[in-house]
């Protein structure tokens, strides 16, 4: 590999424009700078940092001259990416805590209650408003379709098909199967099962990251009045709000089982198969970490929103 | 003064201390991303890094404060605008503003200025 190819690979982290434009320039710096010697680490590293920052600035996710309809735009997308962060976390808090209230003394659940219904009533209503807002999405790219045919958002579409038909399929043979086992079969017996559960779990996870990527790529193809983006960004700062809100009740039930009954938190990993603390189990971890991550992606969209709607 | 200090920040952005030392350097003349980095390192002691460098160099461009200057080398020269120097004259009024209330409220000025009597008087007196 020459030189030239060596800094130019480490300028991937550029998008394409970018490295179009300005990527010669910067090489020939590179290569007056360091010469044959090698790149140090921690110039590597800074260079992956503002190439990240300019990949985040081209999607309008940074950056001070986007218009503000795109902050609009933009901030719904990343708050759309934080809540379906919670899809999957919310799966995960689901399973856990399967028959919690059974393993806890009836003195003790009031707090766990409050917690779980909050995580049940803000996941249901967060579905809700997603629904509604992709309601109100989808007259726009009808519009679109009309007007151009299906060539801009074929590709990512038919990729969403693919996947939910995917996870449709795994989940529709997962059930018929386990409608022929027992409790203990369903419940880590059968290894075949236990694989063929996991799998479906994989399968879901690409599908709802697949929906995700194609609701971000479809969206920066419509076109959409100022009127629609302040809807769909209300209904975007909703959602934060609602991500908030089941945090705030998987903490409050996490604390009290916790304190009431940790050998629930202990016993519930995968029958014995993981040995955890009992105050730490691992999928509650994942789980809390997924949703921390999301609410941060969902904090940030908002953070973008309330810039594009303060800005005319 | 705040006023003028904050609209001088948004013309340069948020990253305003390396666009400063670009624009300073490209005051004197047109230069490529290397000779950049050395001038800047040369008058202000600061190394700006490739990666924070063109960075700001992109910001100024989009801003319109520099621009590029034709050339068939693979190094790209940049030269300072008319926006540019205006934005630049205007941060250098801003941080003249700033230096000189400081040294009143420190008072380096009276300080200076008893200094430079003394060595009057001393010079008068021999």
């Amino acid at each position: 590999m020459s030189a030239s190819n060596h800094f130019e690979r480490i300028l991937r982290w550029y998008p394409p424009n970018w490295r179009a434009h300005y990527g010669p320039g910067l090489v020939a710096l590179l290569e007056d700078t360091y010469g044959e010697n090698p790149v140090p680490l921690r110039i590597r590293a800074s260079l992956a940092r503002a190439g990240t920052v300019e990949r985040a600035r081209e999607v309008g996710v940074l950056g001070e001259t986007t218009s503000s309809n795109d902050r609009l735009r933009v901030g719904s997308q990343l708050v759309l990416c934080g809540w379906s962060l919670f899809v999957i976390a919310g799966a995960i808090f689901a399973k856990f805590t399967e028959h919690w209230n059974v393993a806890t003394p009836a003195a003790h659940r009031t707090l766990a209650s409050i917690g779980d219904s909050a995580v049940q009533w803000a996941g249901v209503v967060s579905a809700i408003t997603v629904l509604v807002a992709a309601l109100f999405v989808f007259p726009v790219v009808v519009r679109l379709v009309r007007a151009q045919g299906w060539t801009s958002i074929r590709r990512p579409v038919l990729r969403n098909a693919l996947a939910v038909g995917s996870v449709a399929a795994f989940i529709a043979g997962l059930t018929l199967w386990a409608h022929r086992m027992s409790f203990h079969q369903r419940n880590g017996g059968t290894i075949g099962y236990t694989i063929g559960f996991l799998v479906t779990g994989v399968v879901a996870l690409v599908a709802i990251a697949t929906a995700t990527s194609t609701a971000v790529t479809v969206t920066r193809e419509l076109d959409f009045s100022r009127r629609m983006l302040r809807l769909l960004s209300s209904l975007a700062l909703g959602l934060t709000v609602l991500m908030g809100v089941i945090v705030a009740g998987v903490a409050l039930w996490w604390a009290s089982e916790a304190i009431y009954a940790p050998h629930f938190l202990a016993n519930n990993i995968g029958n014995g198969f993981i040995s955890t603390s009992n105050t730490l189990p691992p999928a509650l971890v994942v789980a809390g970490a997924l949703m921390l991550l999301g609410l941060s992606s969902a904090f940030a969209g908002s953070l973008r929103v309330l810039g594009g709607l303060k800005k005319t | 003064m705040a006023k003028r200090t904050t609209a001088t920040k948004s013309e340069l952005g948020r990253q305003s201390e390396p666009a400063l030392l670009i624009l300073t350097s490209l005051a004197s003349g047109e230069k490529h991303g290397y000779a950049l980095a050395k001038d800047v390192e040369a008058f202000s002691g600061v190394t700006l890094g490739p990666g924070t460098l063109y960075g700001a160099i992109s910001r100024l461009e989009e801003r319109g404060l520099i621009a590029p200057v034709p050339s068939d080398d693979r190094r790209q020269p940049y030269k300072i605008t008319s926006s540019g120097r205006t934005a630049l004259a205007s941060a250098v009024r801003d941080m003249r503003a700033l230096a000189d209330e400081g040294a009143a409220r420190l008072r380096l000025r009276v300080l200076a200025l008893r200094l430079q009597s003394r060595h009057l008087v001393t010079g008068l007196t021999r």
